[in-house]
Parts: C-alpha cells; sequence; structure tokens
C-alpha cells in the first residue's frame, strides 16, 4: 500500500486474514505491545516482543511507510547507543573500546532498552498502518458511536492533503516562472517561503470556507442525521476488545503497583 | 506594525461548527506542506505547527488543540507512530498560541517575539518528558543532540540536558513559525478572518 491510498483510503483486498481483524482490535493491539514493552526491563522479553511484531508484519504486508519510519528510528537508536554507551550517569562496566574511547555495559544496556521499545511500538502501529486505511478506520469508528462531525474531521484530511499538495505544485512552478528561486542563507530561504505559503493558506482557507457553506446548505448540522450502517466483515471485534482492555487495565496497574511498591 | 487583537466573547468558546470542521482539516493540511516546504528547502527548522499557530489565530485556542491533536494522530497512524504521544506538545502549542493571541501578543513584532519564546518553553516543557522516556533525552536532530551529549559528559542532570536540547531547537522553529503566521494572518482577507472568529 503506498501512503497515496492510506491518506485516501482506497479499499485494500478483504480476502486477507488481516482484514477479518476491526481497527480497534488493532489499536488496542499496539496500546497492550506498548505497555507490556514499558512494563519489562527484559532484553529477552523486549526481543520477543519486537520478533512477535515483525512477524505479524511480515505476514500482512511490507510497505515502504514502514521502512521510512524504521530508517529514522534506526538512526536515532544508533546515536542513543552512541550516547548513552559513553555518557549515561550509571555507567561502570567498561565493554569494549574503540581507539581509546570506552563504551559501557550499563549505557548500551539502557539504550538497548529504550530503542527496543520504540522498535515495538513502529512495528506494532506498523501492522495498523499496512493493514487498514484511514477511511475504513473512520468509518468503524463511526460505526462505534463516535460523533459523525469527528469522523467528518478525520476523513476530510485525506482528501484535503492531496489538493493542498496540487496547489502547492502549482504556486511553487508559477513563483519559479516570475524568478522566485530558494536562496543561500537561512534567511533569504525562509523569505522564499512566504511567496509560496501565503496565496497556498490563503487559497486552502478560501476552500475550507466554501466547503462549509456547503456542509451547512446540505444539512450536515441536521441533529436528525443518522450513522451509516455499513456491514461489518470482522471477527471477534468485542472479545478482542474486551480481551485486551482487560490486558492493559492490568498492565497498568502492575505497572502502577511496582512504582509505588519502589518507593516505600 | 501593528494589527488588531480579536475581541471575542470568551477564547473558550468553542463549538465543532462547520466552519470548524473545515478549518481544522485545513490547519492539518497546512501544517503538513509547511513542512514538506522546509524539508525541501533544508532549512534547519520544521514550520509543522503553521497550520496549529493560525487555526488557533483563526478560531481560538480549543480550535488551535484539536487542530494540533488531530495533525500527530494523522501523521502517527499514517507515516510515524512516535508523532503520536507528541500530540500533547501541539495541544500545548495550540492553546498557548489560542491564549497569547487572544490577549494581543500577536499585535506587534516585538510581542510575537515574546510569544514565540513563550510558546517554544510550553513546547520544551511538555516535549522533554516524552523525550527522556523515548529517547533517552535526545531528540534526533544532530546539533541538539550534541548539545545534550556535552551537557551529560559534564555530569549535567538528563532532563536539564533534554530541555536544552529541545529548547534550542524549538526557540529558533516557534520564532520562524510566529513570524510566518503574524505576516499571512495580516495577509488575510477581513470576511475570512471574520467568517472562522465568528462562528462559533
Amino acid at each position: 500500500m503506498t501512503d497515496q491510498n492510506m491518506l485516501t483510503g482506497e479499499t485494500v483486498g478483504k480476502s486477507k486474514w488481516y482484514n477479518a481483524i476491526d481497527p480497534v482490535t488493532k489499536l488496542l493491539f499496539i496500546l497492550d505491545m506498548a505497555l507490556l514493552s514499558f512494563a519489562s526491563t527484559n532484553l529477552v522479553i523486549e526481543g520477543g516482543l519486537i520478533a512477535m511484531a515483525l512477524v505479524l508484519l511480515l505476514f500482512s504486508k511490507v510497505s515502504s511507510t514502514t521502512f521510512k519510519a524504521l530508517g529514522f528510528s534506526l538512526f536515532l537508536i544508533f546515536t542513543m547507543l552512541v550516547i548513552q554507551g559513553l555518557f549515561y550517569s550509571q555507567n561502570q562496566t567498561v565493554l569494549f573500546s574503540i581507539i581509546g574511547i570506552h563504551f559501557y555495559k550499563e549505557g548500551l544496556l539502557y539504550a538497548t532498552i529504550l530503542g527496543s521499545r520504540v522498535l515495538v511500538i513502529i512495528l506494532a502501529s506498523g501492522f495498523f498502518m499496512v493493514t487498514t486505511t484511514i477511511s475504513e478506520n473512520a468509518k468503524y469508528l463511526e460505526q462505534s458511536g463516535l460523533s459523525y462531525k469527528t469522523v467528518y474531521v478525520l476523513m476530510s484530511v485525506c482528501y484535503i492533503l492531496p489538493e493542498i499538495m496540487a496547489n502547492m505544485r502549482k504556486i511553487q512552478q508559477a513563483q519559479r516562472v516570475r524568478g522566485t528561486n530558494p536562496q543561500k542563507t537561512f534567511i533569504q530561504k525562509l523569505r522564499s517561503v512566504l511567496p509560496v505559503l501565503i496565496p497556498l493558506v490563503i487559497k486552502t482557507l478560501d476552500q475550507s470556507m466554501t466547503r462549509s457553506i456547503s456542509l451547512q446548505l446540505r444539512g450536515f448540522d441536521n441533529p436528525k442525521r443518522k450513522a451509516l450502517k455499513g456491514n461489518n466483515h470482522y471477527r471477534l471485534a468485542s472479545v478482542g476488545h474486551y480481551g485486551l482492555t482487560i490486558i492493559a487495565v492490568i498492565l497498568i496497574g502492575w505497572k502502577l503497583w511496582t512504582k509505588i511498591n519502589g518507593l516505600f | 506594525m501593528k494589527s488588531e487583537p480579536i475581541n471575542r466573547t470568551s477564547m473558550w468558546k468553542f463549538k465543532l461548527s462547520a466552519a470548524t470542521m473545515t478549518l481544522i482539516p485545513a490547519a492539518v493540511g497546512i501544517n503538513y506542506v509547511a513542512k514538506a516546504l522546509a524539508e525541501g528547502l533544508k532549512l534547519p527548522v520544521w514550520l509543522g505547527s503553521l497550520g496549529t499557530f493560525l487555526a488557533s489565530m483563526l478560531a481560538g485556542p480549543v480550535a488551535g488543540a484539536v487542530s494540533g491533536f488531530i495533525n500527530n494522530v494523522i501523521y502517527g497512524l499514517t507515516l510515524s507512530p512516535i508523532s503520536t504521544v507528541y500530540a500533547i506538545t501541539s495541544i500545548g502549542i495550540g492553546i498557548a498560541v489560542g491564549i497569547l493571541h487572544a490577549k494581543g501578543w500577536f499585535s506587534s513584532i516585538r510581542k510575537v517575539f515574546i510569544s514565540a519564546i513563550i510558546i517554544a518553553i510550553v513546547s520544551a516543557v511538555i516535549s522533554t518528558p516524552l523525550n527522556v522516556i523515548f529517547w533517552g533525552g535526545q531528540t534526533g536532530i544532530a546539533w541538539g543532540d550534541s548539545l545534550f551529549a556535552l551537557m551529560v559528559a559534564n555530569h549535567a542532570p538528563v532532563w536539564l540536558a533534554s530541555f536544552t536540547d529541545e529548547f534550542v531547537l524549538d526557540i529558533l522553529d516557534k520564532v520562524c513559525v510566529a513570524y510566518l503566521a503574524f505576516f499571512i494572518y495580516r495577509q488575510l482577507p477581513q470576511r475570512m478572518v471574520r467568517f472562522f472568529r465568528d462562528d462559533k
């Protein structure tokens, strides 16, 4: 799935196994994975959670979006390993040295655990990102009782973004033709943003006004409006919701209990 | 160079009216393109809160906070999962901008600078605990993290080092965004300002 159709919400194939899992269950799954990861300071458990999320992702869909998110995080995790390995306040035991620079075990362990937590969240979210479109999510939330106005706000972002991007390209092209080019210094560059941003913002807000008037004319605010009833193809949705919520509550309670016990 | 502050009955008054419902997605879109423009020009700032600033200035702190929150949720669910937790920072920015604008702190060039500093402090205060929890205090921006490493190496507390790392990045970004928002807001047609301001 490309970034574009994730935003616009083109339908994904309904025959796959992950299409039988509803969006809320997937979101609760991310929450549980993150809580489990934060509850643990054991590298084996962290490794197990990463493996589990990775397997789930590999068995669903591999997307460039997940790789992009992973790429940035892996770079940050690498810098975290270097900085904490060298300077972590509880560093005591030298693990290895490179050209006379000592890397300490405590800092590296701390950074590895933090990095593992980030990877767990990204991989678990990756499963949601590649298997659920925003429109599918929004429709399901509306059927589950979320206000249609909130759903409209969420959904319209997906449709407005490509429109704004297209407007930006047109304005940039027009400014280039007029000779407004990116400059060298920071201030010059910032000033060169204005001839693009001002017309773009005005056009975007103008389109919002038109959209707002159209909504009012079509009676969008009608209090008698009813949510669309769609055919749910999800399996065991309520079991998933209750089960994962109970796990989340237990994990939060357990973490709080251990924190309170640690104070006394 | 002065502009009129908004005289509103209550800046906290918020209704998800048709105007606000269309303003919020527009603000999210502006955040997205401003960030893309900054990345394209390789600017050392994000500019990714410009839409949130404008939404707060046009429709008040709650609309700005909602715009910021939805911006991070959408970004987190489509591009960068960790961004979702920084939705709290965006809420803080939206509220701070809305209050400062309603109190007239976006009415002159000098006041905008002070507002930007206040907003940068709000942003750094909220982001620091998140940076410590998720990244051990780092921000992921090379020169900010170099400062963090230098401070930690000199036995400064992690929280202070992390706050400094975040603040030096935020101050530059928020000053740029505040001035951009100030200049853009002044260029908006009055009918547009009134449309979003009065529709409550």
